[in-house]
């Protein structure tokens, strides 16, 4: 027989520290392309003409690399504090991974193709991943307003609920 | 490029070092934290030489980056400048007396006067600079002078070329509007109307922009420089550049009044800068060049006329595969203007008909539309540049103007006859009168050995560029440019070492150009001691080239030229 925790709020922090660790991932590999351009003096990175592009993506790579630790931090806070924004676990996890794909995506296709000294028309989707970043960070800061304050005992479940059994 | 002097400018290391080759007594370089100091001989003393002080000034400013660093120091008085008396080259990493970088008679001096950089060097340096002296320059002791000189930037910065830009600035702050005209770029090729683009004017007009700076100008009279001196140039990207200066362009208006004017205070104002034809001569006055080209003087439709903005650009694209520092060092040539392409852009048939009009293989240099129509006759910088006035090589130029002609400046071991055949057989050029001299000997010997000083260094440079050297072999120049160690002028000796050690075996060549003349003469005594001993000097017996048939080079010959030398003293005014 085996058993396994289940229910909303587990999921979710599966879901947020999956997502984190490889958004982290993606983004330090992003970081690391970076640093190879630095190293071998690419022009497309380093010249002076491609100023806007440099900003562009290394405001992509330490965006999408914060908000990996964003995802990663929100999961251990799920598993602390159980009651953590139920109710709103849906709108938020949909709004943090949104604003983690979104908002670093739109720095990076900014940079991809610019003009001079504006980035390209990627960056539109810079203000549509901050808003729901705003709207995620929103919802657990008002769910975080009615916590008890007590983490949670070790061995506890989430959610306080005893794990179900299947067989 | 001016900039401020500051450890990431100053190329030069002031860590306590000592010049002992300057003007006067050793320049004393120290450092202290991010400030530069020197102690040295007052180059702007006007006394008596002897009574020259010794003073001690902080560099403020930096002018040059690519070839040389030239330091401005505060002098003290008000914010009047002057120059320390050696320069940097940043290539050879050496400290030369100033003078020495400028084609001048050895008996005349360079002008290092107190404020001279408010008042002349500002006007191309800077970015809406304004001289403001209260009274004209040098018509009072600098010292009873008041000098309340400004920029609105150091260097070339945007609004030299777009004019004033509040406007477009402030609308600018809009991002819907500047993507408004991103996307509209590709459709419409106006552009913003708020600021002036250059490329967009018409053809005159547009290249007026770079010849506010690139050109030989002055002002009309002394009410147009003291307006100037108060608020500026008065001229603006767009307007008509002769309203506010007077351009000089000798091949038209040599007997102007106001040329006349000129050259009566100053006879050497043409000479200076131009071949006898009017052809500019020096380097940085490329407008002037352009103005008496057949592809822009003839030129009927403005798409397609020839103007600055058809081979250079100011803005590198970002898809041009060309690092920043390639693209500035090539003299910002715009992407794949470079080579034929610049001259097929209104010239397409020649493309299918190359080899038939150049008479040499598609790969050759010969076959370069540059190295034909652009040959390296300006000077400046210690280097040659291209002519920038498009026109086709003739041996007439050589024989009544002394301008090298582009077949010579390849093939530097033919006669100017053998150039003139050539040009009678395959363009029908006429044969002109030519002497003994010039029939027999080759024209870059005619050039090294009997040219002014200005011709002797476009000679000597063109001895170390590697196409006239695959053309015509190197190991016969070695004792010309040997010779020319011992040149009078600074710069010829300078280019004459430069295109020595360029040649197979002498990369390794001892020499300082501003050694003292006992050593210098010993340097070129040893190589051509060294010359005459190797194999290499048998290997051309050409009586042309001044070696006779037993390989013994024909010094009664070399002789005789340098005798007829044109000796008039020559300042070429870069």
């Amino acid at each position: 027989m085996m058993t396994r925790t289940s229910g909303p709020a587990v999921n979710y922090t599966r879901r947020h520290l999956r997502f984190g660790w490889w958004s982290l991932l993606s983004f330090l590999i992003l970081g690391f392309v970076l640093e190879l351009l630095h190293g071998f003096k690419a022009g497309l990175y380093l010249d002076v003409s491609n100023e806007t592009r440099r900003l562009m993506w290394t405001l992509a790579h330490a965006h999408g690399a914060l908000l990996g630790l964003v995802h990663i931090l929100y999961a251990l806070c799920l598993r602390l504090f159980p009651g953590l924004a139920a109710g709103a676990l849906g709108p938020i996890s949909v709004s943090l991974v949104g604003a983690s794909i979104v908002l670093p995506g739109g720095f990076f296709l900014g940079g991809l193709s610019f003009y001079d000294g504006d980035p390209g028309l990627g960056i539109l989707a810079v203000p549509v991943g901050a808003t729901l970043l705003v709207i995620a960070v929103f919802l657990i800061a008002r769910a975080s307003g009615s916590l008890d304050g007590a983490p949670r005992e070790s061995g506890q479940r989430p959610g306080g609920r005893k794990p179900r059994q299947r067989n | 490029m001016t900039q401020v002097a500051a450890p990431e400018t100053v190329r030069a290391d002031f860590d306590n070092v000592r010049v002992e080759l300057t003007q006067g007594g050793p320049m004393v370089l120290e450092r202290d934290g991010e400030e530069f100091w020197a102690e040295f001989d007052d180059p702007g003393w006007e006394g008596p030489t002897a009574e020259r002080p010794r003073i001690r000034r902080q560099v403020v400013m930096v002018t040059g980056s690519h070839h040389q660093n030239i330091y401005w120091y505060a002098t003290g008085h008000d914010r009047g400048l002057n120059v320390l008396p050696s320069v940097y080259l940043l290539e050879e990493q050496q400290w030369v007396p100033r003078s020495a970088v400028v084609l001048h008679s050895p008996g005349q001096s360079v002008a290092m006067l107190n404020g001279h950089w408010n008042a002349i060097c500002i006007a191309c340096h800077t970015t809406l600079g304004k001289t403001a002296f209260d009274t004209p320059y040098r018509s009072e002791p600098f010292e009873e002078q008041t000098i309340e000189t400004t920029v609105a930037e150091f260097g070339i910065a945007c609004e030299s070329c777009h004019g004033p830009a509040e406007a477009h600035v402030t609308a600018n702050r809009n991002p819907l509007r500047r993507y408004r005209l991103h996307l509209a770029k590709g459709r419409d090729r106006e552009g913003d109307p708020t600021i002036m683009l250059p490329p967009q004017l018409d053809p005159t007009r547009s290249s007026q922009t770079c010849g506010q700076c690139h050109s030989v100008w002055e002002f009309y009279d002394v009410d147009g420089e003291r307006h100037a001196n108060r608020a500026g140039l008065p001229y603006r990207p767009g307007d008509e550049l002769r309203d506010t200066r007077f351009i000089a362009q000798p091949s038209v208006d040599r007997d102007s009044a106001e040329m006349l004017a000129f050259v009566e205070n100053d006879p050497e104002f043409v000479r200076g800068s131009f071949w006898p034809d009017g052809m500019v001569r020096v380097s940085g006055r490329e407008y002037n060049g352009l103005i008496d080209s057949p592809c822009f003087r003839n030129a009927t439709a403005s798409d397609r006329t020839l103007t600055c903005f058809s081979c250079h650009t100011m803005h590198k694209p970002p898809e041009d595969p060309r690092t920043t520092a390639e693209w500035a060092d090539t003299h910002q040539v715009s992407t794949d203007m470079d080579g034929n392409d610049a001259c097929l852009q209104c010239h397409e048939p020649m493309r299918a008909e190359l080899t038939a009009h150049t008479q040499h293989d598609t790969e050759s240099s010969g076959s370069s539309c540059y190295n034909c129509h652009m040959p390296y006759t300006s000077y400046g910088l210690l280097k040659t540049v291209r002519s920038h006035t498009i026109s086709s090589p003739t041996a007439t130029e050589s024989t009544e103007l002394g301008r090298p002609n582009a077949c010579n400046l390849c093939h530097l071991d033919k006669t100017l006859d053998w150039t003139a055949d050539r040009l009678r057989d395959w363009y029908g050029t006429p044969m002109p009168a030519l002497s003994d001299d010039e029939q027999t000997v080759a024209a870059s010997l005619l050039w090294i050995l009997k040219g002014d000083a200005g011709l002797r260094a476009l000679a000597a440079q063109s001895m170390g560029w590697a196409p006239a050297q695959a053309t015509s072999g190197t190991s016969w120049m070695v004792p010309h440019l040997g010779e020319a160690l011992g040149d009078g002028y600074d710069a010829v000796r300078f280019i004459a070492a430069r295109s020595l050690r360029s040649v197979p075996g002498y990369a390794g060549l001892d020499y300082d150009f501003v050694a003292p003349e006992q050593e210098r003469v010993e340097a070129a005594v040893r190589v051509l001691r060294e010359w005459r001993a190797s194999p290499a000097a048998h290997l051309r017996r050409e009586p042309e080239l001044l070696v006779d048939a037993n390989g013994e080079l024909r010094v009664d010959a070399m002789r005789r030229l340098f005798e007829q030398r044109d000796r008039r003293p020559l300042f070429l005014r870069e």
